[in-house]
């Protein structure tokens, strides 16, 4: 049994969180794969970065200088295992912020080259889906993960649909063609002054909120592809927001009875159907076998409530990992670095735009 | 200085698609304009007329999106599709080697919320300010 033992380290850096995890696979018979999570250290820098807004690039760069070897060497300890243990390392080299991802990409090279072990770049949106295969063993039933797969990545910087023949295989088949959904729940809590990260606070307001409120479009959903469109919701959540603080101007009136609560609900219901809408649509035209949610916008509760109640009227079995392993966090870069090939460390380059197709 | 109204966000890409038939390469173009103005709209335009295949995204997340440019008779390589939004100060965008790009004559440089970056804006760009007009109309105005 030892020979199939193998532990990795995975290292995430691409934005604005600082993480190592240490994973171990546990088994790995050619149609059941499945890892357990030693140890999973997620450094977040929104404190830092929620009086500016949003994320800012040297702020975040600098803290991840500050915080990755602190962070790696607590992923290390909390494992219980050294350097010695240790059979590869995973690290994230793109898609992200250049300066971000360069933090990560360096330290891993300098410690592949230090301890003389095996490094894979890891594509982060592959590793967003390949969050489910943790998922699969935290259940305890070693059950494969039927192929093929169709995945949605939603995140902050990104909504992609992605087709999977097999583990190693990544198809697009759609994606936004303006705004990413998250980027439109950070820019949606900005036009209502909630501050940020948007998706969080959008949906507190929104579960005080009548989701019926206001009637926002469901953009090209209706399209006969599988792209999104969010900036036009966007700008008519503005328009909105714009005519009701006008008629507050006029009257001397204070603000509308949850005002912000019913645009939050009626916003987050049009993302959450398209979203949706346009998911269970390419599982039926690509005949999948399962399929899968990550990215951290699906960490969203009514979204992962949705996709999961509509996977099952269709019969589509549905993994989407738990909240703390959607969100941007190392165990998947580990398992991603699993599936990966190992390369020289002198070839390990980051790459800001890097595709789901590529690498 | 030249000022157009367009009433879809159809019309704003054909004007991008117009403004680059006129592009030669070097040009930075800052564009400015509240949420939900258009601007990467236009700049769909833009990329269009100059011959860009691939989509155009928000770069919002990353700050800059770089395109190859595929069309023949013209300098012009690559468009390059910068986003100040998220940014602090004007030196996160020469941390990322963005400014390297300005006045390269090989590129089309684009930049939204470039208000947030004027210490480092050259002296010769193309301004265009887009102002909201009501739904769907917009006034967009082009300085050279």
């Amino acid at each position: 049994m030892e020979k199939y033992k193998k532990i990795i380290l995975g290292i995430e850096s691409s934005c604005d969180e600082t993480s190592a995890a240490v994973v171990r696979v546990k088994c790995q018979m050619s149609n059941v794969k499945c890892f357990e999570i030693l140890s999973n250290i997620v450094l977040s820098q929104i404190d830092i970065h929620k009086k500016y807004g949003g994320v800012v690039p040297e702020v975040a760069a600098r803290s991840h200088i500050k915080n990755i070897l602190p962070v790696i060497q607590g992923a290390l300890d909390e494992a219980c295992v050294s350097q010695k243990d240790i059979d590869a390392i995973a690290v994230t080299n793109g898609p992200g912020l250049i300066t971000s991802l360069m933090v990560g990409a360096e330290t891993a090279k300098t410690l592949a080259y230090l301890w003389q072990k095996p490094i894979v770049a890891v594509n982060h949106l592959k590793a967003h889906i390949y969050a489910a295969w943790l998922q699969e063993a935290k259940s305890y039933k070693l059950k494969a993960i039927s192929f093929p797969v169709l995945a949605l990545v939603v995140s902050g910087g990104h909504t992609e649909l992605v087709f999977m023949k097999n583990e190693k295989s990544f198809k697009k088949i759609g994606q936004t063609l303006d705004d990413a959904a998250g980027e439109v729940f950070d820019k949606v809590a900005k036009i209502l002054d909630l501050g940020y990260p948007g998706g969080p606070i959008i949906s507190k307001y929104a579960e005080s909120g009548n989701p019926q409120a206001f009637a926002f479009p469901r953009p090209i959903m209706d399209s006969k592809d599988f792209n999104f469109s969010f900036s036009g919701l966007k700008t008519s959540v503005l328009y909105k927001v714009q005519e009701i603080k006008r008629q507050e101007q006029k009257k001397f009136q204070v603000s509308s009875f949850k005002f912000q609560e019913n645009i939050a609900a009626s916003f987050q219901q049009s993302v959450v159907d398209v979203l949706v809408y346009k998911t269970i649509k390419a599982t039926q035209q690509y005949k999948v076998k399962t399929l899968i949610m990550g990215g951290g916008v699906a960490a969203n509760k009514l979204l992962r409530q949705t996709m999961k109640s509509e996977a099952e009227k269709n019969g589509v079995p549905c993994i989407i990992p738990e909240i703390r392993l959607c969100t941007d966090n190392a165990a998947p870069i580990a398992v991603a670095g699993y599936f990966g090939k190992p390369i020289p460390w002198q070839k390990i380059d980051v790459d800001p735009g890097l595709d789901i197709s590529e690498n | 200085m030249s000022s157009i109204i367009t009433h879809s966000a159809q019309e704003t890409i054909e004007l991008g698609k117009r403004l680059a038939s006129k592009l030669r390469g070097g040009e930075v173009i800052c564009l400015y304009g509240n949420l939900g103005a258009g601007k990467t709209t236009l700049i769909k335009g833009i990329a269009q007329g100059l011959g860009v295949k691939k989509i155009v995204t928000s770069p919002t997340f990353i700050l800059i999106n770089v395109y190859k440019v595929k069309r023949q008779m013209s300098n012009v390589k690559c468009l390059i599709h910068i986003d100040c939004y998220r940014i602090d100060s004007a030196r996160d965008i020469e941390n990322i080697g963005a400014a390297e790009y300005f006045g390269n004559p090989n590129s089309v440089v684009v930049i939204e919320w470039p208000e947030r970056i004027k210490d480092i804006l050259p002296k010769k760009r193309m301004e265009i300010h887009i102002a909201m007009k009501g739904e769907g109309k917009r006034e967009i105005s082009i300085n050279f």
